[in-house]
C-alpha cells in the first residue's frame, strides 16, 4: 500500500504552477491540493501547540513540513511512567485522507510496537480517518503504551511479560535509553 | 500485523540490499494495486445513466425472482446509474442525486435551507470536540458545489460538468467525507436514540461505532448512516431493495422504505413525501435509480 516508489505525489494531481485557471468552470474549483494539506498541516501545529496537552508535543523539521518529530511521555500510574520517547510522523500528500507514518525512533519495549519502531495501531491503519490528527493521534500512542492491545502483538515477548507488571517494568528500565534532547 | 510486515518490507533500503523475498513481496503489492485499479477503472465513482433493461441483463442466467422483480421496478422507473462497490457507494450516490435535483430543479429555498441544516451540523461537531481544520475543508468544498449547481453565476456548472465533478476523486471523496461528519456528527448528538441501533447491528458503543464504521473512508453504510444524515441534512431518501426474499402467498413485489428525517415526519399530517432521492439496495451496495 505504502509508496515502493518512494513517492506519495502520483495519487495527488500536482498542483498547477501556471497561475489561476483562465476560467473557473473548466477546471474543477478547488480540489485536494498540496496547498490544503500545508494549509491543514499548519493549522494542525497551530492548535497542538495552543492545546498544552501534557505529555505530547511534536513540531516539523526545519525545512519539511511534511516530516514531524514528535515525543510522548509515558503516563503516570503506567510501566512507562518517566519515560520519554521521540517519533517521526510522515505525511503523505493526500493527508488526511491517508494517515501520517508514524514510528517511534527511540527503542520502545512494548507488545505493539517491533524493532524497527512500527506501531500497530488500528487508527494508524485501516481505522484512520479525516478526522484524526497530529495532536490525536498522539493522546492515542499515549494510551497505548498503558493499554496494549496483548492478543496480537507484534513484539510477542513483551505481550508475554505484560501480566506481570513488575518484571515488565524493570525490562523498561532496562532496554530505555533516554533520547537525546 | 501483516500490513506492518509489508510496510518493513517495501523500506527501499532493505529492497536496494538485494534481498529477493523482499522484492518478491512488493512485487505481489504492486500486482494487487494493479489489479485494484483496474477494477476501479470499469467502475467510475458514478457510471452512466442506464435503462433498467442492463440491470436484467446481469441476472439473465440466474434468479427468476430477480427479474422478475426488475420487470416490476420497470414500471416506475425509468433509469439506473450505478456508483463504484468501494465502501462509499451510498454517500457517492446521495451526492449526485441531490445536487443534480438541485441543478434541475433549482430550488433556491431547498438550498437555503438545507444550508442551514450545514450550519447547525456544523455547530454540532464544533460542540462535540471537533476541530474545525478537521473538518472546514470539506464542508467548504460541498458548499461549494451547492452554489455552482444553481445556474446564472460566473462559477454555475452544467449537467455533464457535474457528472465529471462526480467522477473526480478529490472533489467525489471530499464530498464523501463531508458527509461521514454529517453522519458521525449526528449520530453522537443524537446517541440515546441511536444507541439500540448500534448495539443490535455490531454491539459496539455509540463512540466506537463512530470512529469504526463511520469516519472512516470505504466503511460501508447501514440503515443507521441514513437515517443520521437523512435527519441531519433534513433530506427525504426512499431505498428500494433488490433482493431474493419473496412473499409467500407466490406474489412478487418489491420492497421500499422511505426515510423520512424526523422534522419532516413529526408533522404527521399522513403526507405523501416525495423523496428528491432514491436508491436502489442489493445486498452490500446502493446506485442510484431514476422514477419515471
Amino acid at each position: 500500500m505504502a509508496a515502493m516508489n518512494g513517492g506519495y505525489s502520483d495519487n495527488t494531481p500536482a498542483a498547477d504552477p501556471a497561475g489561476p485557471p483562465a476560467k473557473q468552470n473548466v477546471a474543477p474549483a478547488k480540489t485536494v491540493d498540496t496547498q490544503s494539506v500545508l494549509k491543514r498541516l499548519q493549522s494542525e501545529l497551530m492548535s497542538l501547540m495552543m492545546s498544552g496537552d501534557p505529555g505530547i508535543s511534536a513540531f516539523p523539521e526545519e525545512d519539511n513540513i511534511f516530516n514531524w518529530k514528535g515525543t510522548i511521555h509515558g503516563s503516570k500510574e503506567t510501566v512507562f511512567e518517566g519515560t520519554e520517547y521521540k517519533l517521526s510522523l510522515s505525511f503523505p500528500a493526500d493527508y488526511p485522507f491517508k494517515p501520517p507514518k508514524v514510528k517511534f525512533e527511540t527503542g520502545c519495549f512494548h507488545p505493539n510496537v517491533d524493532v524497527f519502531g512500527n506501531i500497530c495501531l488500528d487508527i494508524l491503519q485501516d481505522k484512520w480517518s479525516s478526522a484524526y490528527d497530529v495532536r490525536t493521534i498522539l493522546l492515542s500512542i499515549q494510551s497505548l503504551l498503558g493499554e496494549p492491545n496483548t492478543s496480537s502483538p507484534l513484539n510477542t515477548q513483551a505481550a508475554a511479560l505484560w501480566s506481570n507488571q513488575e518484571e515488565y517494568r524493570k525490562m523498561v528500565e532496562k532496554l530505555y535509553n533516554k533520547p537525546a534532547a | 500485523m501483516a500490513k506492518q510486515q509489508e510496510e518493513s518490507n517495501s523500506n527501499p533500503a532493505a529492497a536496494a540490499a538485494g534481498d529477493w523475498e523482499n522484492f518478491r513481496d512488493d512485487d505481489i503489492m504492486l500486482q494487487h494495486s494493479a489489479i485494484r485499479a483496474e477494477q476501479a477503472d470499469k467502475i467510475p465513482f458514478l457510471g452512466d445513466k442506464e435503462p433498467l433493461s442492463a440491470l436484467a441483463a446481469e441476472y439473465q442466467s440466474g434468479s427468476s425472482i430477480l427479474l422478475e422483480k426488475i420487470k416490476i421496478l420497470d414500471e416506475k422507473y425509468s433509469a439506473i446509474r450505478r456508483t463504484r462497490g468501494d465502501g462509499n457507494c451510498f454517500f457517492r450516490s446521495f451526492m449526485f442525486s441531490y445536487l443534480e435535483h438541485i441543478l434541475e430543479t433549482q430550488d433556491k429555498a431547498e438550498v437555503d435551507r438545507v444550508k442551514a441544516n450545514v450550519e447547525e451540523c456544523r455547530k454540532t461537531l464544533q460542540s462535540l470536540g471537533y476541530a474545525d481544520f478537521t473538518f472546514e475543508d470539506f464542508f467548504g468544498l460541498f458548499l461549494e458545489q451547492l452554489e455552482n449547481v444553481i445556474q446564472g453565476t460566473d462559477a454555475s456548472i452544467s449537467h455533464d460538468e457535474l457528472v465529471e465533478r462526480s467522477r473526480d476523486q478529490s472533489i467525489s471523496d471530499y464530498v464523501v467525507m463531508f458527509f461521514r461528519f454529517i453522519t458521525s456528527g449526528e449520530i453522537r448528538k443524537r446517541a440515546e436514540f441511536f444507541e439500540p441501533f448500534i448495539l443490535g447491528l455490531n454491539n459496539a458503543t455509540v463512540d466506537q461505532f463512530c470512529k469504526s464504521s463511520v469516519e472512516p473512508m470505504g466503511e460501508e453504510s447501514d440503515h443507521v448512516h441514513i437515517i443520521a444524515l437523512s435527519d441531519a441534512l433534513g433530506v427525504p431518501v426512499r431505498v428500494v431493495y433488490l433482493d431474493r426474499s419473496s412473499c409467500d402467498t407466490g406474489g412478487v413485489s418489491v420492497n421500499h422504505h422511505d426515510f423520512v428525517p424526523s422534522a419532516l415526519s413529526s408533522g404527521g399530517s399522513g403526507l405523501e413525501i416525495n423523496p428528491y432521492i432514491t436508491l436502489l439496495y442489493r445486498p452490500g451496495h446502493y446506485d442510484i435509480l431514476y422514477p419515471k
